[in-house]
């Protein structure tokens, strides 16, 4: 049980407060609202570089991290299709200083040229060291835009292409911040041995005279249902050849998400899976085999990966691997299984609520969704789940209008 | 406004407190170290083997550490996994250069049957014909992937010439050593470096001491017999090799040098060097190679602490035109060290860093078990963090210059770079 209080202030800021006594250190975690889905589809790859921006120095404060090291802490950030969250890690005696920083870089940003021409070289370099420098490190890139032909999801978080990061202007950047970067559009997690009372005054001092604005009205493209199979074979220079099968899954807030996410498990997650056992162990066609889903918050994928065994084809794969997507339409799952998937889930939650900084994240991700008291629920909600539940989103997930399957064939140097 | 141009007041960390675990002799050379204080129902057991991946050539001691939940002659590495998926349970497996590591998370109604379990799986392994064939199938897979990765071709070349004195410790892994299985070498590595190669257990979880009791009696059988011994005194060439990769869009670099075991008198002093330079987001070669020159993603540095010695190394990835202007950045840096004294802004913002890092570091039992683990492992105490706090707290920016002039000269270097 992750136990909190919540309060807003005048100009639209949620605050979750989170007390811990039993820790000396302390978490603030910043979630925008904002992420690659908020793009246009001219300019991909902003809400990532500008995160990278926003370790450029604030309007009063010329350097971000110098600081925050001085106090004893650290930061770091990430972005993804959905959301861009920041978090400071700091011994808790020091805590005013990430509220210090962090109200300052929502107040506005330096925008110096400088810091914008230097992080596009960074994040060009990431995209290469990332997506263009590793085997099968494109293959987002070739599978999102198979999978999805109108929602933004059709594009990955570092974009599309490096032109569009090399094309960025600081008027881009200022527009991105005014609409995206403000009280309304956040929600901030003060996490520690810190009271309630403490946390308001803090807050309150720092973050009180942000100028309010208004939260901006998400209109994103809606995916059409899709309603054929489609395919698509890239060659590259890798080792074996890899295939990847999608197929459209219930969006986050929907019980049916979690569902889709134990049959996930079934089929891929652990050495004793459906697909491990049977594919790798037992036919040997795979050299390796998972499966999962990516977790969006609109409308995701569940995702089936892997390689192939040398000299096995990608169609005596497929032959193989739809029986067994059929068996979990068709058969209702054993007690002993939907109780060994849901034990797995149990650990996983009691090891994650261990972590202040995760806890403290989580509660922002909660309250997005509607309600920070939905991470107390979770696994109520999976332990719930039937053999019926699962059959029922089995036989709507796996058919082959539902599938997007994207192979990586092999070629030599 | 003018308020917010002021850093709010902050106190350096001047108190940790570290928290010993319990020590169980398992035998007179093995013990079982236990953190019990934890607020709620996880546990954690790991079991350290002597078997890394330099006791052994052709690959065998990674093939090994793959192989040990592979199967007994009754039950199947499938069926062994569905017993431990039912319980909740998660194993972990991890190899390093002096240490194999076995690691077991549960729910502490669980860590009985998980962990015997695990036991009978390693005691009654049996290199299962099939099974064997699968595992070296699938890590030749990896291998030919990670041959394609600019970052694992320098890291492998770099092990390997670093280490060029010493076999055991050089020799990477070949695509051959995949081939076919060597069932009878396996086997009797297995014999010598897991059932009879326990080197210690360490426990996280809030469990009744016959509970623990319990967990000595099942593993203590596989205690090594004796004080282990490791390899020391290594010798390499400083010289600069670049491995090519034609279609690579970037470079990875490797430098470094070998430096001084963890009980050495100047470790702690150059692990301030070593954050002013390399080893944190504001670092000298961050702030000028990434946050200045954007010719990275990241760049970083570390000591690497065996058990007789320990390495000084340089890690990155750069854009493939912008490797030989990194390479002289990186000089200037070190010789900037040698030849400045570092402001004292910089050095009290490192400190309290540093500091600020430690405190994070003992934090909640799991972490502070690792904190202990890390020195008991290369025979320190606690003091270690005792001492490190006051060297930390009171070294001088000509400290500083002296240990750059004595390890930071380029000419000391190996240098690998591929792409």
């Amino acid at each position: 049980m992750i136990a909190f209080n919540r309060f807003k202030l005048e100009n639209g800021l949620t605050v979750l407060h989170h007390f811990d006594p039993t820790t000396p250190m302390a978490v603030v975690n910043t979630l925008y609202d904002v992420g690659a889905r908020d793009e246009s589809e001219e300019k991909t790859g902003f809400a990532h570089l500008f995160e990278h921006l926003m370790f450029g120095g604030s309007v009063n404060i010329p350097d971000f991290d110098a600081p925050l090291q001085r106090a004893g802490g650290e930061s770091n950030a990430f972005t993804s299709n959905d959301i861009t969250n920041y978090y400071d890690v700091l011994p808790v005696q020091n805590i005013e200083t990430a509220l210090w920083l962090e109200s300052d870089r929502m107040l506005s940003l330096a925008f110096t040229p400088k810091s914008l021409e230097v992080q596009r070289n960074v994040v060009i370099e990431e995209f290469k060291q990332r997506y263009l420098n590793q085997p099968y490190g494109d293959v987002w890139l070739e599978l999102r835009p198979l999978a999805y032909k109108k929602h933004p999801y059709k594009w990955a978080t570092i974009g599309k292409n490096i032109q569009h990061i090399e094309e960025a202007t600081m008027d881009d950047v200022k527009a991105f911040f005014k609409a995206h970067y403000h009280p309304a559009n956040a929600i901030l997690c003060v996490a520690g041995n810190i009271s309630l009372e403490e946390t308001k005054r803090l807050v309150e001092k720092w973050y009180g005279d942000i100028p309010a604005s208004l939260k901006p009205e998400r209109i994103l493209p809606k995916e059409p249902a899709q309603t054929e199979y489609r395919e698509l074979t890239i060659e590259r220079k890798v080792p074996n050849d890899a295939f990847y099968y999608s197929f459209k899954m219930p969006e986050r807030k929907s019980f049916e998400y979690y569902v889709t996410d134990i049959i996930s498990d079934a089929l891929g997650r652990e050495k004793s899976s459906r697909l491990y056992s049977k594919l790798k162990k037992e036919l040997k066609l795979v050299t390796s085999i998972n499966a999962y889903i990516t977790g969006s918050l609109d409308e995701g994928l569940l995702i089936i990966d892997g390689k192939l065994s040398n000299g096995v084809s990608f169609e005596e794969l497929d032959e193989a691997l739809w029986p067994l997507l059929e068996d979990i339409k068709k058969e209702r799952m054993s007690e002993a299984e939907t109780s060994k998937l849901l034990n797995k889930i149990r650990t996983v939650k009691e090891f994650q609520e261990q972590g202040l900084l995760n806890r403290a994240m989580n509660l922002c991700l909660y309250e997005l969704l509607g309600d920070a008291n939905g991470v107390n629920e979770e696994n109520n909600l999976y332990q719930s789940i039937t053999a019926d539940h699962i059959k029922t989103v089995a036989n709507q997930l796996f058919t082959k209008e539902n599938t997007s399957l994207l192979r990586v064939k092999s070629i030599k140097e | 406004m003018s308020v917010r141009t002021k850093q709010p007041e902050t106190k350096q960390v001047d108190h940790i407190s570290f928290v010993k675990p319990q020590v169980f002799d398992v035998t007179p050379d093995v013990k079982l170290l236990w953190m019990k204080e934890v607020p709620n129902d996880t546990v954690r057991l790991d079991l350290f083997f002597d078997a890394g991946i330099t006791r052994g050539n052709k690959s065998i001691p990674a093939i090994v550490h793959s192989l040990l939940l592979s199967g007994t002659n009754e039950l199947s590495s499938v069926e062994i996994h569905e017993q431990i998926d039912a319980l909740g349970g998660f194993l972990d497996t991890d190899i390093s250069f002096e240490t194999a590591v076995v690691s077991i998370y549960c729910l502490r109604e669980h860590i009985r049957p998980i962990s015997n379990i695990v036991a009978n799986a390693i005691q009654n392994l049996a290199f299962r014909e099939t099974e064997v064939e699968d595992v070296l199938r699938s890590m030749r897979q990896q291998f030919a992937v990670n041959q394609q990765k600019v970052k694992y071709v320098a890291q492998q070349q770099f092990r390997k010439h670093l280490f060029a004195s010493n076999p055991d410790y050089s020799t990477i892994s070949e695509e051959s050593d995949y081939d076919e299985g060597n069932v009878l070498a396996y086997k009797k590595y297995w014999r010598q470096h897991y059932l009879e190669g326990l080197t210690r257990i360490t426990l996280v979880g809030d469990l009744e001491v016959d509970e623990v009791d319990a967990l000595i009696d099942l593993f203590g059988k596989w205690a090594v017999d004796g004080k282990v011994h490791h390899a020391g005194g290594f010798k390499f060439q400083a010289e600069r090799i670049n491995f090519p990769k034609n279609d690579a869009v970037q470079c990875a670099i490797r430098m470094g040098r070998f430096l001084f075991p963890k009980s050495h008198p100047d470790y702690i002093d150059f692990q301030v060097l070593n954050t002013i330079f390399g080893d944190y987001f504001g670092s000298r070669l961050m702030s000028n190679i990434r946050e200045d020159k954007g010719y990275t993603y990241g760049i970083g540095s570390g000591v690497m602490d065996l058990n007789q010695t320990g390495y000084f190394v340089i890690v990155t990835e750069v854009g493939k035109e912008v490797l030989d202007l990194t390479l002289n950045e990186i000089k200037l840096e070190m010789e900037r060290l040698q030849n400045e004294l570092v402001a004292g802004d910089e050095l009290d913002l490192v400190k309290n860093y540093m500091l600020g890092q430690l405190l994070k570091s003992a934090d909640g039992p799991y972490a502070m078990l690792d904190m202990y683990n890390s020195v008991d492992m290369y025979g320190l105490t606690l003091a270690f963090y005792d001492e490190a706090i006051q060297k930390i707290k009171h070294i001088t920016p000509e400290r500083i210059r002296e240990l750059a002039k004595q390890y930071l000269n380029v000419e000391d270097f190996l240098i690998i770079t591929a792409g």
